[in-house]
């Protein structure tokens, strides 16, 4: 079963990620990167990637004549993707287990421990009738 | 340039959805199918997921000990992922213009749904040392 485990955060959360000491920031980068080789170790990683900061988030709706309308204002409180893993797991119980180390990857300051993360199922393979 | 286009929705959004006729849920579906067939030929599909019902999304937390915490109640806006595509291309407007194709799909009688696509840059894989290591290749990214 395919899971996908998202971080996200606020437009405030993302700068203070950014304000992060030097130090910090590359225990987290390090943290993410051995995360990653072992997922792929132990055979259950399908993808990752990370995105860019919100501030260059557009959301997109067609217009009367099919054209874009983007719009990049968003509500304080909007939850922004910030990366994502997708992992081939046994059972859910397996997901929420990787879930957890990636909760508690370092931090810095007010940011530090157990980061919520979204566990989701991926439905890539199941039959069209259930899927979404 | 890789973009990540994202469908969101709330639980009772994705309700609106479920009353939809099995007419127009075929309907909908052959134009993603087609959609899909045109960013493949045209060498710019990356890939394409949708995600499990709102109702089995879980947070989850460590605990003390490092177990898992899950918590399955959200807030009643809370914005789920549905699904996503990601797509490579030339630039920033050409992403945009699949995701108004996207939002112009057909919804209920083959009105279109005009649903809002959230158009993101993928940082993964932008840089030599940034490959293939997801989140943190973004904090590097800006750290830089």
């Amino acid at each position: 079963m395919k899971y996908m485990l998202l971080m996200t955060g606020t437009k405030a959360d993302f700068q203070a990620y950014a304000q992060w000491p030097k130090q910090d920031l590359q225990a987290n980068i390090a943290f993410m990167r051995a995360f990653s080789k072992e997922l792929k170790d132990a055979g259950v990683f399908v993808a990752t990637e990370g995105l860019a900061f919100p501030d260059q988030a557009k959301m997109v709706r067609a217009g009367q004549d099919a054209e874009p309308i983007t719009d990049g204002v968003f509500p304080e409180s909007k939850e922004f993707l910030a990366g994502y893993w997708i992992i081939d797991v046994e059972g859910p119980e397996e997901a929420y287990k990787i879930a957890a180390r990636l909760s508690a990857a370092p931090g810095s300051g007010t940011m530090r421990g157990s980061m919520p993360i979204e566990v989701r199922q991926v439905m890539s393979g199941a039959p069209e009738e259930s899927r979404r | 340039m890789k973009y990540i286009l994202m469908m969101a929705g709330t639980k009772a959004g994705v309700d609106t959805y479920k009353a939809w006729s099995s007419q127009d849920i075929g309907a909908h579906f052959a134009f993603l199918h087609r959609l899909n067939q045109e960013l493949t030929e045209s060498g710019e599909f990356v890939s394409t997921q949708p995600l499990a019902r709102p109702e089995e999304a879980k947070i989850v937390r460590a605990g003390n000990d490092g177990a898992p915490i899950t918590d399955g109640v959200f807030p009643e806006a809370k914005e789920f992922l549905l699904g996503y595509w990601i797509v490579d291309v030339e630039s920033p407007e050409r992403a945009y213009q699949i995701a108004a194709r996207l939002s112009a799909g057909p919804g209920p009688g083959g009105v279109p749904t005009n649903m809002p696509i959230e158009v993101r840059q993928i940082m993964t894989g932008r840089g030599e040392e940034l490959v293939a290591d997801g989140p943190g290749a973004r904090l590097e990214g800006r750290s830089k």
